[in-house]
């Protein structure tokens, strides 16, 4: 049952970006051919662009146009440079899901250890400081984070390069630029729910039982405190998603980021869209994802 | 407050162009330096918390209006309007972060109407899932049924029975959206699409920075300091609030 309303939800979510993303370019004020193309454009040209993207038919004709090339893969043509936006998106995809899969591991493997320490410590003064900085991290938006880093580590160490994708070590800063913010929203959360779960009696029964501490917080508490960070992670992959946008155009990372800085910028609406939509339904099927192995993973859940 | 008051004790020119001081660092005269065009940097960014506080405040102000209103009557009334609805902000909820306002502000265009609209746009949705959901658990609390039974009309005890034992929820929540939507501010300005020059934003002077990072390392560590302070401070506000109004703020 649970599956079944899940997919329901997911289909209709996903029909909804659709057409969200669909009426993006109705939203331009004054006529959209006249912005993308600048008023220099001669009527031939205009009329010209007004046809390709249907925009002389009824709305709900041009609705079912664009699924229907959706649904063949067709996303259209950048207007400036006249390059299939579907190879546009291949070329750059894999970039985006690079980066983001790094920061991934990086908040985790950064987020998690950090925050059991800081709840076995605490209030002691090692849980204070873990609490301080991560705290400090949580407020720092990628554009001033990534400047940071790219300042000490790039500019004054010099030990990584400042930005672009030549080398191998280009993806360690924009990847800790994304990692580090997710950490901070992971050290909190991992602390608390540890807590939370160590005042539980089967941890009292567990230690009662003689069980080393080393197991009791391993195998006992880390298991349901580790939990509620399924959600947190999955929701936190779209912030992971959206900062991508800011830190590939510090970067200069050629990801689906920064193509959609780029388009918007010369104005490619047919680009923007595609962007918007692609990350979008990123997005979607990672909350998907996270739910059913939310389910597999909690036995309560799996019961109801 | 502080930023305003200040504005005026100081006098500086945030526009104030003096060539002489390209990028020069702080300074007694210039405390936080100069940026690319000479201008003080003290002074733009005491004039760009004026715009983000302005810009904050008044999108905080239209969202909450306008999502307590959607989610008050589609908890009180439930059935279809409350489902359409639901399908609608989980609609909106699935674009990642700050994605749909940039969406919405590159379709719009730069400029700072199509700014504050654009965060609006997207903003509304966090209240009205929040209003929902508190009216559907005091709707049926006793005083609200005593009240209907008594022939209170649906405004009255949407109003008088229903809103004010929410305040202090949306008050909490309006205190974190403060922030939220400052960074949003921040990130579409440093993107090009928010505030436009001359006027001061944090978002646009970091952006600017960035590009003079190499000459000039005052620039980008100043004013995203000063970001990261007024972030903390705002955000520290809203746990004190919650503790104090005793609120559970669920994450969504």
């Amino acid at each position: 049952m649970f599956l079944v309303h899940r997919l329901i939800r997911f289909f209709t979510v996903i029909f909804g970006v659709l057409l969200l993303t669909f009426l993006l370019i109705h939203l331009v004020p004054g006529d959209p051919v006249e912005v993308m193309l600048g008023e220099s454009a001669s009527s031939a040209d205009r009329d010209a662009l007004r046809a390709e993207l249907g925009l002389n038919q009824p709305l709900l004709q041009q609705f079912g146009t664009y699924l229907n090339k959706l649904a063949h893969g067709d996303f259209g043509y950048s207007i400036h440079t006249k390059a299939s936006i579907a190879e546009l998106i291949k070329t750059r995809y894999p970039a985006t899901l690079k980066l983001a899969l790094l920061a991934l591991m990086i908040g985790l493997l950064v987020g998690i250890p950090l925050g059991i320490y800081s709840a076995l410590k605490a209030g002691r003064w090692q849980d204070i400081l873990v609490t301080v900085v991560s705290v400090r991290l949580s407020a720092m938006p990628a554009f001033w984070l990534g400047p940071v880093l790219m300042l000490i580590f790039a500019v004054w160490l010099g030990w990584l390069p400042v930005s672009g994708m030549e080398s191998g070590a280009s993806i360690i800063l924009p990847a800790a630029t994304l990692g580090f913010g997710l950490s901070a929203i992971l050290t909190r959360m991992t602390r608390t729910s540890l807590l939370e779960v160590l005042n539980d009696d089967y941890i009292r029964t567990a230690r009662a039982k003689g069980l080393s501490e080393r197991v009791v917080i391993l195998r006992h508490a880390l298991r349901a405190a580790l939990l509620p960070i399924i959600t947190i992670v999955g929701l936190q992959m779209g912030s992971l998603l959206a900062g991508a946008v800011i830190t590939e155009t510090i970067f200069s990372w050629d990801g689906i980021g920064r193509l959609l800085v780029e388009s918007i910028e010369k104005r490619d609406y047919p680009v923007t869209q595609a962007c918007v939509l692609i990350v979008a339904l990123s997005y979607v099927v990672v909350n998907l994802l996270t739910d059913l192995l939310y389910k597999l993973a909690d036995p309560r859940v799996r019961a109801a | 407050m502080l930023a305003v008051i200040a504005g005026y004790l100081f006098r500086l020119d945030p526009n104030l162009i003096d060539l002489n001081l390209v990028l020069q660092g702080p300074s007694v005269q210039h405390w936080f330096g100069a940026d690319d065009l000479g201008r003080d940097i003290l002074a733009r960014v005491l004039s760009g918390v004026k715009m983000s506080l302005l810009v904050a405040l008044t999108v905080t102000v239209i969202t909450m209006l306008v999502g307590v209103l959607i989610g008050i009557l589609a908890g009180f009334y439930g059935g279809k309007v409350d489902s359409v609805l639901m399908q609608v902000t989980d609609v909106f909820l699935a674009f990642p972060g700050i994605l749909l306002a940039i969406a919405f502000a590159a379709v719009l265009g730069p400029g700072l109407g199509n700014l504050i609209l654009a965060l609006c746009l997207t903003g509304w949705v966090s209240y009205a899932r929040l209003t929902r959901g508190q009216t559907m658990s005091l709707r049926n609390r006793q005083h609200v049924q005593a009240a209907e039974s008594l022939g209170a009309g649906v405004p009255r005890l949407l109003f008088r029975h229903i809103l004010p034992l929410m305040t202090s929820v949306l008050v909490v929540e309006a205190a974190y959206s403060l922030a939220s939507v400052m960074i949003a501010e921040a990130s579409l300005s440093f993107l090009g699409l928010g505030i436009q020059a001359p006027n001061a934003s944090w978002g646009a002077m970091l952006r600017d920075a960035v590009r003079f990072m190499l000459v000039a390392p005052h620039y980008v560590l100043i004013v995203g300091l000063c970001l990261m302070s007024l972030i903390l401070a705002i955000n520290l506000g809203g746990d004190y609030l919650r503790d104090s109004l005793d609120v559970r703020r669920d994450i969504p």
